[in-house]
Formats: structure tokens, sequence, C-alpha cells
């Protein structure tokens, strides 16, 4: 759990950092969902932190620089994958939906005489 | 056709569907640890519908064999980004070792690489010390000991770097049998695959082909082009055709200035593998281009040191009273280090010609032993823009800074490559491998996983901009 104690931010954003990529690579979704919670409260302290505190979050801002750089690659990386996973999915419902009336041109139930009950 | 007749018919036909999907499903089993095995779906064909006083029945379904369950873009996508990680990674395994060769106190190499640095210090501070007494003796062969183990650090890192593009060079001619190999077995297998479909799923052939072009991905960067009949054309990035269906075309080096080069047929393709990917792009993206770089900044940094000493030392006096070639061109030469004719190749060449240190010019033009104008001035080179309009010692402490920025940047592309490669198998083994996890849970992992890191990122992205740029606002509003 992310607390700030004092001017002490605890774990270090990096290791924060790293675990998000991480997760997002294994797409671990629990985990995601926890973090992005922890990060909302950790946005709320650091509205209210004095001088102190913004100057370690400055040095821990520094030091996660690399790290963020490769969070936002994955995530990009990963939308891209979205992309390409959401277009595998489209295709296999068009193809679940009508697959013999597509192959054969045969529709399943041909109505060869009115069916409105008026004949 | 009768009614009861048809009926049983309707029935027998889905009794026997069903005991084939079973069939379907106990293989699917059977194979579960099957590396690379394809998950198998049965295919459900409606019968011919019956016709009973002019009003058409449905006579049931049949199953007609079984199509893997694989997906082509996801499969390509997946490749792609193994190419890319493969080619990252390999880089970085050779960045990392020229880097290890220039991190100070490595121990390690006994190039004496990463001394580089002290050795300029060391070197110019030797004239400084020469500035207080220019006639002792021990102080001028302090110089030329100062000198020798700097020309013989920077010949040394030369020495090395050029070992490991050597090294390179052969560990990527030895992926061209690898890739000959699996070149050949993908267009068999697309002869054989070919003659299967379109009449029924190629199944294991086809898990086979792309174990294949799985491993081909991981060696060099590749189009794949789906031909008739579920065959398949293969090409490098640059479109040269590597496999036509069920004919491949092997590839072939030869030396080329020393370095192997990859031919198709008679045609180069070198500098298309190395922007294209795979291990192969990697080996060649670090051997003709990182390296290069390296030894260049090594040829800058000898030949701005050899040429700017020799000159000032030309121009003074030695201990003997004699002139340099720069106080008068007919006297001998009072070189330093041996005079290099270009920058190329500079550094390999670094060495000390000077043997004897009354030779030394610590005195300026016409001026008398005792004098150590000339010292003072030389000590002064090591602050001088006499490398590339750079001192020698920020010269070198460049290069190793932007030695060690791109091991950083291709470290961090390797990360992300490796990640999303990571994502892909997880999806593909949802989606293609036998398990019981349906497609829609793997899906909706990913969006979910998407999202949540999208507002994890959002976030720390924010406070992070805030704190470096202002250091004030940090709350996302």
């Amino acid at each position: 759990m992310l607390v700030n104690c004092g001017h002490r931010i605890n774990p270090e954003l990096r290791e924060l950092v790293v675990e998000a990529s991480l997760a997002l690579a294994r797409l671990d979704a629990e985990r995601l969902e926890e973090l992005a919670l922890a990060c909302r409260a950790l946005n709320r302290d650091f509205a209210g932190m004095g001088g102190d505190g913004r100057g370690e979050l400055r040095r821990q801002a520094h030091d996660a620089s690399r790290e963020m750089d490769i969070f936002g690659r994955v995530l990009n990386a990963t939308r891209a994958n979205l992309e390409v996973m959401n277009r595998v999915r489209e295709r296999r419902r068009g193809g679940l939906e009508y697959p013999a009336w597509r192959s054969t041109g045969w529709a399943p139930w041909p109505l060869t005489e009115k069916c409105d009950g008026n004949d | 056709m009768g009614t009861i007749s048809s009926a049983f018919s309707l029935i027998s036909g889905a009794l026997d569907a069903d005991q084939s999907a079973l069939s379907v499903v106990s293989n699917n089993v059977a194979n579960a640890n099957t590396p690379g095995y394809t998950q198998e779906m049965p295919n459900w064909r409606e019968n011919n519908p019956v016709s009973i006083n002019g009003i058409q029945y449905g006579t049931g379904v049949s199953q007609t064999g079984a199509t893997s369950v694989r997906d082509r873009i996801l499969a390509e996508r997946l490749n792609q980004q193994q190419q890319s990680a493969a080619a990252s990674g390999t880089r970085l395994s050779a960045l990392n070792a020229i880097q290890t060769l220039f991190t100070p106190d490595s121990g390690s190499t006994g190039s004496g690489a990463g001394d580089i640095g002290s050795d300029i210090t060391g070197f110019f501070n030797s004239f400084s010390a020469l500035e207080a007494n220019p006639t002792n003796d021990a102080l001028r062969q302090q110089v030329l000991s100062t000198a020798t183990t700097l020309a013989g650090d920077i010949s040394n890192a030369a020495n090395m770097v050029n070992s490991q593009r050597a090294a390179l060079d052969q560990e990527a001619a030895g992926v061209v049998a690898q890739v000959n190999a699996l070149t050949a077995a993908i267009a068999q297998l697309n002869g054989q695959i070919q003659s299967t479909s379109p009449d029924k799923d190629a199944g294991v052939l086809e898990d086979q082909r792309q174990q294949d072009l799985s491993k081909l991905s991981q060696l060099i960067g590749i189009n794949q082009i789906t031909t008739e009949n579920n065959g398949l054309s293969i090409t490098t990035t640059s479109g040269q055709t590597l496999v036509s269906e069920n004919s491949d075309s092997p590839m072939t080096t030869g030396l080329v200035n020393g370095v192997t080069h990859f031919f198709v047929g008679t045609v180069d393709i070198t500098s298309d593998l190395s922007a294209g990917g795979g291990s192969l792009g990697g080996y060649l993206t670090a051997r003709d281009q990182d390296i290069p770089q390296v030894l260049n900044s090594l040829d800058e940094l000898a030949y701005g040191i050899a040429t700017a000493v020799n000159t000032q030392n030309n121009a003074g006096t030695n201990l003997n009273g004699v002139g340099g070639t720069g106080v008068n061109p007919a006297n001998p030469s009072l070189d330093i280090f041996n005079a290099p004719a270009a920058v190329a190749g500079s550094a390999v060449a670094m060495s000390v010609v000077m043997t004897d240190p009354n030779n030394i010019a610590a005195a300026g033009p016409a001026a008398g032993s005792g004098d150590n104008s000339n010292a003072v001035a030389m000590a002064g080179l090591g602050d001088s823009g006499i490398v590339n309009g750079g001192s020698p010692s920020n010269f070198f402490s460049n290069f190793v800074t932007m030695l060690g920025a791109t091991v950083a940047q291709v470290q961090t592309e390797n990360t992300a490559q490796n990640a999303s490669v990571t994502q892909l198998q997880n999806q593909n083994n949802a989606l293609s491998a036998v398990n019981l996890n349906d497609e829609a849970v793997a899906m909706q992992q990913l969006e979910r996983s998407y999202q949540a890191a999208s507002q994890v990122f959002a976030i720390l992205n924010t406070i992070m901009a805030s704190a470096l740029n202002m250091g004030v606002q940090t709350a996302v509003s």
C-alpha cells in the first residue's frame, strides 16, 4: 500500500511504475486496478504536501523517468495488441453469425409459401 | 423421401456429428501439452433440406472435419513483435559488452579502456609537473610513461572493440544456416498444406509451419503473404523473396571489405537485414552502426590528442637546445606519438614513438633549456578544444555518456517489446492453444488491464510532470 509517511513516499515512485509495467505485461488486471486506486490516493495526498515533500517527489520523479518511458511504451504496445485482438474478435463474430449463408448462399429457413397465417 | 425415414436420418446424423465432435475434443485433450498444438473446433454443416408436399424441412447437421482455432492476424502481430524484441535484445547484449569495456575499474577486460579518462588527466598533468622543473629527467620520463599508458589503453580499447565486431560478424554469419533450414522446412510444409487445403484444415501441418515462422521471426525480419490454397510466401522486410510457396531461396554469405555480407542470389540484402529485425538485425545493427560509432569516437580522440601534442612539441625546443619541425622544418621530428595520417585507424595505431625523454620540448622556440613555456602550452592542451572542438576529457566523457544513453534506450525498447510479446503470447495461448479459458475472458482481461493501466499512467504522468517541471502543482484535477 502506498503511504505518504511525512515526507517519505513508500514505496518509491520508481518501484510503483516498474510494478505497473510488469502487471501490464502479464495482463494482471486486478493488480492494475489496485494500483490505479493507489495512484488516486497518492494524488490526493500530494495535493496537500508541503515544500519538503514536493522536493522529495521531484527526486523520485526524476529517478522514475526512465521506467515511466518503458511503461508508456508497454502501454502503446498494449493498445496496438488490443486493436489486433479486436480485429480478430470482429472477424470471428462475423464468421460465427453467418457461416452457412455466406459459404453456400443457402438460407436455413427458406419461405417457399406465405407463412402469415392468411392463406 | 418418407417422413419417418427422414426424421430417423436427421436424428442419426446429429448423433454421428456429436460423436465426431467428441473425437475432436478428445484429440485436443490428448495434445494439451504438445508445444505449438492448436486447438481444433469441429466444423458443422447444415444438411440440404428435404421437400415434403412442397414444404422444405431441415435435415440436421453433419460434422465435416475440424478446423484449428488459429488466427493469422494475431500470429503475424506476434511474429512482428518477436522480430523487434529479438533485434533489440541482441543489440543490447552487444552494447552491454562494449559498455563494460569502458566502465572504470571494471577490472575484467584488461583493455584499460575504462581508464582512458584518468589516463588523459594523468598525461596532461605530467606536463604541469614538468613546468616546475623542466630539466628534471624523472619528470620527463613520467611524461613518456603516461603517454605510453594513454596510447596503450586507447589502442587496446580499439582492438577489443574490433574483436567484438569480428565476433558479431561470425555470429551473424552463423544465423544463415538456421534461416535456410527454416525456409526450406516452410517451403516443404507449404507444399503439403496446399495439397491438403482448401478441402480441410491442415491442422498439425499449419501448427508446424507457424512454429517455424515464429523461429524464423526471431532470426530475421520477414513479411508473410498468403497465397492460393493456404500457401505462403515469405520475403525479407524489403521484399526479397525467401520462400515462394513450395520453393525456397537460400541465403548465402560472402566477404565484402572484410565483413560478412548476405545475399539472396546475387542481391546483397545486408542493409535490408540490418533494418529488418530478428537477432540477425540486432547483430548487424551492432556490427555496422554501433561499433563503427564507438571506433570513430576512439579514432577522433586518438587523432586529436596525437596531432595536437606532436604539433605543440615540435613547436618547442628540446633539452639539447634543438627545435622541432615547427621551428625549423629541416630539423628532426620531435613527435611523441605515432603521427596519424588520417582519423580512421588512429586509435588502433596509437603508440609512443619517442624514446629519448630529452626530446620533450619543454622550452619555447629558441629558448634556453630552463624555459618552461612550451611545457605550459602542452599542459594547456588538456583544456583546449583539440578533439572535435572539445577538450580530450570532455570528449571522452561525452562519448561514455552517449554510449550509456544508447544502452539505456535500447534497454527501454527491449523491455517494452518483451512485455508486448508476453501479452500476445498470453492472448494467443488463450485463443489458440488447448485450455479451458474462453476467448471472451481473455479479451476482457486485456481490455481491463489496458484501461486500468491507462489510468495509472495518466495519474503518474501528471504527478511526475508537475513535480519535474513546476515542482508545485501535483494533484490531477
